[in-house]
Formats: structure tokens, C-alpha cells, sequence
């Protein structure tokens, strides 16, 4: 038996009930957890910023090697060079969240320049921009960082160049298709019969009203799989490099002792990368949810 | 003597299908005339009712008089300046005093913003108001188009048929226009509210001195609200007069088949063509290749009961509207 | 042989529920219709007024949760008898308080297999429908000709796939449509909109139903096609005598069609009787809306004049917030102040004024 109920009172006008009234009891639930999750990573650079970690994350104590959670004044205990796994985990983040910021900005960015172009305009640039999507598509997106990598440096600006660049045909056909959509509603060609200038039919019409949650979405999803594209290279040694602290490595650092039943070291990032992740997803998620229904009916 | 606001000579519009990948193999690409060779003209203070078929070019004609979608021959020329030849910049001026009301109800209002920004963003356009200024035009804009204040927080999904084609006609009005294109205005009201819709329109042109381009394919009401009508019939204007006679004296074949049409009328009315359903191919007609000749010749009930002369089908002589007096035109060799 | 409506109404409610409004939509709101053997029956109404939904709750084909129906609907023919409602009140619980429904709790899988289980052999058999839009309404793959056939194979006696096929090329005679034998291996986009709307016609009475059910059939096409439609239809009807349910917005096409006519406003029945009493200017006794939609109409006096058209003042029924009282109280023009207080706070009932005749308005409630 399915539950419907409704309100008790005579609904007259319905613009006038606050959207987080409306939303699901769910949906509120993912977004303060991904609100939660970013005030962790800004807090993290407020402890950075003013000195308030409990140790030096670079601070090598040859004494104290591998010491377990919760003894001898290390909370998460230490890792194998006895660097505090804390302090680490916290700094960690600072890692990820400016390169993926980076990655994010050229997705969305490009991404929206590509798709207005081939929604707006026309044919011609909607097949270069399938055809680039196609050519990156079939380009596996590690192969493509390894060689940047091996070119380059193994820096995480130069792989977040990439990740943001191998998003750019995902926004660009999600923007497309929805400015295709919209010009079917006609209100693309009445703008335009008002005399408004294209600047204004792009910037505020479409974007602004109608795309702001797809790209709120994307926004979100780009960060999350930073992260993880970070964590998978760092496996393979081309992330982050040591000393600097990033979840990646300190995986990596770690799981060499999980054999011998060790598992802080590594366990302690794996959780934080899992939660942290899954905020960003459930963030961009309750969002899409609450942006599109409340202006729904 | 009114002045002329709007004259439209020779208008065609061609759209050129491609034959799809094929067609090196096929030949030439299919050329399909939407509007061919259609002139007209409407005076200030006048509404000409548009009507004829699905797919006959009635808004394909609404939508060059915007300059929505670009013309292939023929000139438009609007307060004495011809439009067609006018870049996007140049027509600025002219978007101010040109609006069309859209079939669709949610055409013209982006979903996402609310009725007040609709408006507002209507009425800046084109000019720089303050923001009492704004509240004060848009106030006398829902008086105009007898629109509850109430309703300016709302999002267009929340509003009604009625009053979504209100707010459509308030935003054509925001911008000061003087001709307006109606494209189907009532086709998707209902009853009760198609009337106030109706009302509306004669009164804002009694008020404001509007003129109408009115399309539609109701017939009663296009007698109704114009003073003109002109017929369309795949792509070209085949009878073009004063409202009363096109529907009471019909001289071509095909108006007098649509009227006598109506469903209210048909028991009662006695037409001078007999519109047996055996008879003729009715209802299917092929738009991309029009008959040669006489584009009416295959449904045409004089056309069969005369034997079939040759010269309907004869493509040299296409019969061209000519008039029969008091600013009735026909096209037509054998008009009623 | 059977006695009595082929079908009787009573009394149906169908709910809606909208997600984002917290609310339910009272789409059909306590409708009593009847239906007798071989007449028409017009339904006439605005959009959000019911008719559609109506017709869908006959055909058991509400099933956006939790689209709640509560009534009768008695199909009586020949070889079924029942309501088609018929133990559906077990999937659901409905909590109510001060006369609204607060509350419903629905079972939606048990209630689909109860629909399916009681509609099996009625949908298409006993009950078949036409739609607004054919060409939407008719697979686009396969030939009309074939799915014609199908239909009868399914539906009726015939089996044998070549007699089948003859009696569709009979039916497609009996549309109208010119040479049937190249028809028939025509897929539904290539024919034009008035011969997709035969076919389709074809396809509803191929089955040879009980009842008719017309949703809007002439919406949406040319006039000369509409009155091409109209005239087969009023030729079906004397040739094959169907029982219809025919639901439309024009009053004109309902006018030319039906034998008795429901008004509908608001999911409720204003008025049900005789269509040439109902829909008639000069008849005296009838529901205010019906005399108000008559008379927006354009009619040759608005037109030779130029006039003004008389229109129903206010909106279309916004159906969450039902008023109380009679509905369409707002927007009626011929409240006395004898009836006032009653227009607003109490709903009338249909009310018998001459034999089959009835209506809701308390202008006819003597004291």
C-alpha cells in the first residue's frame, strides 16, 4: 500500500510554497550531505591556512613507525614513515580541489561554448563536435594521461587539463540537446521576434534559465571523478608525487602493508575518498531533483 | 483614407528539401514552394484574415513577416521601407512594431521565468525604464489585456490557456507594436475562453489602431474579426476579398467548398457545388509536385463537371487572380 | 435479449494525484451517465472538464498512480454483464476528513492485475475506441490492412486469416476510403490525416464492439475533412447502428451526431438530455453554462454585425480547488438573489425536469 497525501490546507497559489518545502524528504537529505562535504574541503583549508593541524603532515618520526589508530596521541595512528595519518587525510584533499576546479571550469566552460554552437547555429559545427566526441571516445582517457604524462611531468594540473578536456563533448551534447529541445517550444523564436539580441536569447534564456542545473550537475560530477582519476593514477605512480599528501598515494602507501594486517594506513583515505565522492554525487543529484521539480507544474 | 502599413508583393518561399545521400543517383533535390507568388496588402486599423488548409503557407507567411525565416523572392514593405533586404541590425526598429502571437500557448514565455520578468524584459528591450516606470507600464499592461495582478509571481506552467495567451498578447503589446501577426490565436482555447480572446483582440484594435495579419482555419471566426480574407490554397492566394462576400458569394470553387463546409451549416446550406465525397480525390493532394496548370484542377468540382477542359491543365496558362471588381480577386478561369 | 443502458455510469470519481501540488486532481467528480442500445451519446465539455477521463476509466486504461476510481461502470450486453469497477475498492483506503479526501493509500500492482483481469475481454471486444490523433494511435510499421485483420481475428468470431482480411477490405469499404485494395497495404504515415482517421474508425468497428467510444475524432483536421468525417460517422450510425460515447469540444459536430447529450464542467455532469433540447438556442429549460457556451459561439448575427462575442466571464475550473457549492457559480451570469446563498455553499443535484431530461442548477428547485 502506497502512501498519497495532501496538504490540508486550500492550496491557491503554488509559487508562493518555498522549493525546499516541495522537495523530497531524500533529496534534502543528499543535498545537506554534499553541502556537509564541502564545508569539510574548505574547512581543510582553513586548518591548513592557520596552523591548526594536530601534527606536521610532513613530519617524519622514524620512532613511531606504523602505529596503530588511537595510541600514542595519533588518532588515525601513523603511517609508515610515521607521519600522522590525520593531519595527511586533511591536507589531503587540498590536492584534488583546486586541479579539479581547473578540470571542471575547462568541461563546463568549453563544453558550453561547443554545444551553444552546434544547438544555436547549426549543423555544420553539431558534426565537427560529434566527430571530436567520437574521436575522444574511442581514445581510452588513461592512455591519453600517460602520455601527457610522459611528455610532460607527472603533474596533477596537467592530468586535470586532460580529465577537464575529456569532458568537454559529454557537456557539449548534454547543452546541445537541450537547446535542440528548447528551440521546438518556440520561445527561442519569439524571443528573437521581440528583437532581442543573440547574447541575451544565450546568456539568459538558455543558459540561465534552462541549463543552470544541468550544469550545476556536471559541475559536481566533473569534481568527483577528479578524484577518482587522481586515485587511479596515484595507484599507478604518476599522480601526486611524494611528499606532497594525497589520498591517492597514501592508498597506495598503504596497501603495501595490508598484507600484514596494517590497515589504517590505507583504509582511512579509501573511506574518506568514498564519502567524499559520494557527496559530490548525491549533491549534484538532490540538486538536479529539487532545481527541475520545483519549476516543473 | 487609411494608410497602407503593409504591402506584400510577389513573396515566394521555397524550401529546397535534399534528397538525403542518395541523391547524386536521384536527381535534383525537391524544391517545395510553401508560398509562391503571393501578394497582398493591409491597411492601419484593418485585419486580414488568412485561412486555408494545413500545409497551405499561411504561417510560413506569418513567419517572413518577422523575418523568422528568410524569403526567396518578393518584397515586404512595411511603413514604406522594404523589409526583406534589411539586415538584422537595420530591422531593429521594425521588431518594435511588429509582433506575432504564437499558435503554441507556451511559445512565447520561456518556462523558467516568471510572468513579471516575461513582461519586463518585453518592455526594456527596446527602451531604458526606470523601475517605477516598469511597474507602471506593466500595470496598465494587464489592464489592457484584463489580467490579474496576481498573477505576475506565477510561472507560465501555472497559468491557464487564457491566460497564457493574455500574457502573449500583453508581451506583443510591451513593445509598442502596431501590426500583429496572429498565428491561430484561438485554435487551442476552449469555447468560453476563445470568446474572450476574440473580444479582446477587436477591442485592443478599437483602442490602439492595431492591425491584424489574423491566420486561421476557423472560418467563423475569421469572418468574424476581419475585414479581408484571403484563401490559400497550396502555396498561392486563390480568392481575395471583403470577408462578407468570400463567405457568402464565393467566386472560386474551393472557397466555396470550405465554407460549405462548417459543420453547422451543412444541413441547412444549399452551395452552388455539389461536395460528394465519392467524387474527386479529396483529401489527398500531393504537395511537392502541385498540378501543373490550375492547382485546384484535381479536387475541382467544375473542373469535373465541365468535362475536364484542357486549359486547367495546361501549364502556360495557370489561371493568375484577376479582379472582378470591388477588390475581389480571383483565380479562376471558370469563377463561379 | 438484454433490457436497459448497454451502459450505465454511476456515480464515478477519478482521482489524480500531482506530486509537485501535494494535491489531488478531482479530474471526474461524481458523473452518472447512461448509455441505451443503438443511440449516442455527446459528451461536451472544455479541456479539464473530464470527458477524456471519463471515457479512459470506461476503458480501464487509468493507471498513473494513484489514479483512484471510485463508482460503477455496468457494462450490460449481450454476452457480458458487470462492472467493470468490480472489486477495485480492495486495493485501496481512502481517509477523509470534513467531506476532502486527506489521505489514499493505494495498491497499484494489484490494482493493474484486478483492471487487466476484469478489462481482458472487453477492451476491444465488447468496447472499442477511437482516437483523437490516429496517426500517433496506429503502429506506423505495420500496414492498416494487417492491423485491421488482427484485430478481427482477435476480437470476433472470424479465424480463418483470409476471410478476415476480406471482412477488413469490407469495413474499409464501409469508411469510405477509395480503392481499399491498395489501402490495405498502406502503412498509417502514408495516408493523409482524414483516411488515417477512417481507417482507424474501420479499425474500432471491425471488432464489431458493443460500445463505441469516439474521443474527440474530429480535432485536429481540416474543415473539409471534419465535415467529411462528421457525415461518415452520421452514416455509420444509421448503417451499423453502434452504441457511441462520442466526446467532443464542438458542439456543432455533438449537435450533428448524438441522440442525447451529457455538459460537462468541472468532472461533473451539468446536464443530460435530448440533444436537439440541450444544444438548441431557443429551449427554455437548461443549465446557465450550457445557454453561455451556445451563445459564445459565433453565430450568423455576431458575424454580419461584427460584434462582440458573449463570453463566459472568468477561467476554465481549476480542478484541486473545487469550489464549494455549484461549480460553476463563479463565472454564472443568471444567479438571483432568490437562489444566491444556496449557488455558493450547497452543490445541486441532477434534477429531472421533463422525461430525460435533467439538470443541475438550483434555477429549477421550486421552493
Amino acid at each position: 500500500m502506497k502512501r498519497y497525501s495532501q496538504y490540508s490546507v486550500e492550496v491557491s497559489d503554488f509559487s508562493d510554497v518555498p522549493f525546499w518545502k516541495k522537495a523530497s524528504f531524500m533529496d534534502l537529505v543528499y543535498v545537506s550531505y554534499g553541502i556537509f562535504i564541502v564545508i569539510l574541503v574548505i574547512g581543510s583549508y582553513i586548518v591548513g591556512a592557520f596552523d591548526l593541524l594536530p601534527y606536521d603532515p610532513h613530519e617524519i618520526n622514524l620512532e613511531l613507525l606504523m602505529a596503530p589508530p588511537q595510541s600514542s596521541g595519533h588518532f588515525l595512528g601513523t603511517d609508515f614513515m610515521g607521519r600522522d595519518i590525520l593531519s595527511r587525510l586533511i591536507i589531503g584533499i587540498q590536492a584534488y580541489f583546486l586541479p579539479g576546479l581547473l578540470a571542471i571550469a575547462i568541461a563546463i566552460i568549453l563544453g558550453t561554448c561547443f554545444g551553444v554552437l552546434a544547438g544555436y547555429w547549426g549543423s555544420g559545427f553539431d558534426t565537427i563536435i560529434t566527430y571530436i566526441n567520437n574521436l575522444l571516445n574511442s581514445f581510452p582517457r588513461l592512455v591519453l594521461i600517460l602520455l601527457m604524462v610522459a611528455a610532460f611531468k607527472p603533474d596533477i594540473y596537467y592530468i586535470m587539463v586532460i580529465v577537464g578536456i575529456t569532458n568537454v563533448p559529454v557537456v557539449a551534447s548534454l547543452i546541445k540537446g537541450k537547446i535542440q529541445f528548447l528551440k521546438q517550444k518556440y520561445f527561442i523564436e519569439a524571443a528573437t521576434a521581440l528583437g532581442l539580441k543573440n547574447r541575451v536569447i544565450i546568456f539568459k534564456h538558455i543558459l540561465w534559465h534552462n541549463c543552470r542545473s544541468i550544469l550545476i550537475i556536471q559541475a559536481t560530477l566533473g569534481m568527483a571523478e577528479a578524484i577518482l582519476m587522481e586515485t587511479s593514477l596515484s595507484y599507478l605512480g604518476f599522480g601526486v608525487q611524494e611528499p606532497t599528501p594525497s589520498w591517492g598515494n597514501m592508498v597506495q602507501a598503504g596497501a603495501n602493508y595490508l598484507m600484514q594486517g596494517k590497515f589504517w594506513p590505507s583504509t582511512a583515505p579509501a573511506l574518506a575518498i568514498l564519502f567524499t565522492i559520494m557527496g559530490f554525487h548525491l549533491l549534484g543529484d538532490g540538486l538536479n531533483n529539487m532545481l527541475e521539480r520545483r519549476r516543473n507544474k | 483614407m487609411a494608410k497602407t502599413i503593409l504591402e506584400v508583393e510577389n513573396l515566394k518561399k521555397y524550401y529546397i528539401q535534399p534528397g538525403g545521400i542518395f541523391t547524386p543517383f536521384k536527381g535534383a533535390k525537391r524544391i517545395i514552394p510553401a508560398v509562391d507568388d503571393v501578394s497582398f496588402y493591409i491597411k492601419e486599423n484593418e485585419t486580414m484574415g488568412l485561412v486555408g488548409e494545413t500545409g497551405c503557407g499561411k504561417t510560413t507567411i506569418g513567419r517572413t513577416l518577422l523575418k523568422l525565416t528568410p524569403v526567396t523572392a518578393g518584397r515586404i514593405i512595411f511603413d514604406e521601407k522594404d523589409i526583406t533586404q534589411l539586415t538584422p541590425h537595420e530591422f531593429l526598429p521594425f521588431r518594435r512594431q511588429v509582433q506575432m502571437i504564437f499558435q503554441d500557448l507556451d511559445a512565447a514565455l520561456n518556462p523558467k521565468m516568471r510572468i513579471r520578468s516575461i513582461l519586463k524584459e518585453a518592455l526594456t528591450v527596446h527602451h531604458r525604464l526606470s523601475d517605477a516606470e516598469i511597474n507602471r507600464e506593466i500595470g496598465e499592461l494587464l489592464e489592457k489585456v484584463n489580467l490579474k495582478k496576481s498573477k505576475l509571481s506565477n510561472f507560465p506552467g501555472e497559468l491557464s490557456g487564457g491566460e497564457k495567451r493574455r500574457v502573449g498578447i500583453a508581451r506583443a503589446l510591451a513593445v509598442g507594436a502596431r501590426f500583429l501577426v496572429a498565428d491561430e490565436p484561438t485554435s487551442a482555447l476552449d469555447v468560453s475562453i476563445q470568446a474572450q480572446v476574440v473580444n479582446l483582440l477587436k477591442d485592443l484594435q478599437k483602442n490602439l489602431g492595431l492591425s491584424y495579419l489574423f491566420i486561421s482555419h476557423d472560418l467563423r471566426i475569421v469572418e468574424l474579426i476581419s475585414h479581408k480574407v484571403a484563401v490559400m490554397y497550396l502555396g498561392q492566394i486563390v480568392e481575395m476579398g471583403m470577408a462578407g462576400r468570400i463567405a457568402h458569394e464565393p467566386r472560386h470553387p474551393y472557397t466555396s467548398i470550405l465554407w460549405s463546409s462548417l459543420v453547422e451549416k451543412k444541413s441547412r446550406e444549399t452551395t452552388k457545388v455539389s461536395t460528394d465525397s465519392k467524387k474527386g480525390t479529396w483529401g489527398v493532394f500531393d504537395f511537392e509536385r502541385p498540378h501543373t496548370g490550375c492547382r485546384f484542377a484535381p479536387r475541382c468540382p467544375v473542373y469535373e463537371a465541365k468535362g475536364k477542359p484542357s486549359i486547367c491543365n495546361e501549364p502556360s496558362k495557370a489561371p493568375q487572380l484577376q479582379d472582378i471588381g470591388d477588390a475581389h480577386k480571383v483565380r479562376c478561369h471558370f469563377p463561379l | 435479449m438484454i433490457k436497459g443502458p448497454v451502459l450505465t455510469i454511476e456515480n464515478l470519481r477519478t482521482y489524480f494525484y500531482s506530486k509537485s501540488k501535494q494535491a489531488f486532481i478531482r479530474s471526474v467528480d461524481g458523473v452518472n451517465l447512461e448509455i441505451d442500445k443503438g443511440k449516442t451519446l455527446g459528451i461536451v465539455g472544455e479541456s479539464g472538464s473530464g470527458k477524456s477521463i471519463t471515457a479512459m476509466s470506461v476503458m480501464g486504461l487509468i493507471s498513473a498512480p494513484p489514479g483512484v476510481i471510485i463508482g460503477k461502470i455496468r457494462l450490460s450486453t449481450e454476452s457480458i454483464q458487470k462492472n467493470l469497477l468490480q472489486g477495485l475498492k480492495d486495493y485501496v483506503r481512502i481517509n477523509m476528513s470534513t467531506g476532502r479526501i486527506m489521505e489514499i493509500y493505494k495498491d497499484n500492482v494489484g490494482w493493474q492485475k484486478n483492471i487487466d483481469r476484469i478489462m481482458y475481454k472487453i477492451r476491444g471486444r465488447e468496447i472499442s475506441m477511437i482516437f483523437q490523433n490516429p496517426k500517433i494511435s496506429m503502429n506506423p510499421f505495420i500496414t492498416i490492412g494487417s492491423q485491421i485483420t488482427e484485430s478481427i481475428m482477435l476480437n470476433t468470431t472470424i479465424k480463418n486469416r483470409s476471410k478476415a482480411k476480406e471482412r477488413a477490405l469490407y469495413w474499409l469499404e464501409q469508411v469510405k476510403i477509395d480503392s481499399p485494395r491498395l489501402r490495405y497495404n498502406n502503412n498509417p504515415h502514408g495516408l493523409s490525416g482524414g483516411m488515417c482517421q477512417r481507417a482507424m474508425i474501420a479499425m474500432a468497428l471491425s471488432s464489431e464492439p458493443s460500445l463505441l467510444i469516439a474521443d474527440e475524432p474530429t480535432t485536429g483536421l481540416d474543415a473539409t475533412i471534419q465535415s467529411k468525417i462528421v457525415n461518415l460517422l452520421a452514416e455509420l450510425k444509421s448503417t451499423v447502428g453502434v452504441t457511441t460515447m462520442l466526446i467532443s469540444h464542438d458542439i456543432n459536430v455533438i449537435r450533428e451526431l448524438s441522440d442525447q447529450v451529457a455538459v460537462m464542467y468541472g468532472g461533473t455532469v451539468l446536464e443530460h438530455g435530448p440533444a436537439k433540447d440541450v444544444l438548441s438556442a431557443g429551449y427554455e429549460y437548461k443549465h446557465p453554462y450550457t445557454a453561455a457556451l451556445l451563445a459564445s459561439i459565433p453565430n450568423e448575427q455576431h458575424i454580419r454585425e461584427k460584434g462582440y462575442l458573449q463570453a463566459i466571464k472568468g477561467d476554465v475550473l481549476d480542478t484541486i480547488n473545487i469550489p464549494g457549492g455549484c461549480r460553476f457559480h463563479d463565472r454564472c451570469e443568471m444567479i438571483t438573489n432568490k437562489i444566491k446563498e444556496r449557488c455558493e455553499n450547497h452543490e445541486p443535484d441532477l434534477k429531472d425536469i421533463s422525461a430525460n431530461h435533467k439538470v443541475r442548477c438550483w434555477l429549477y428547485y421550486d421552493s
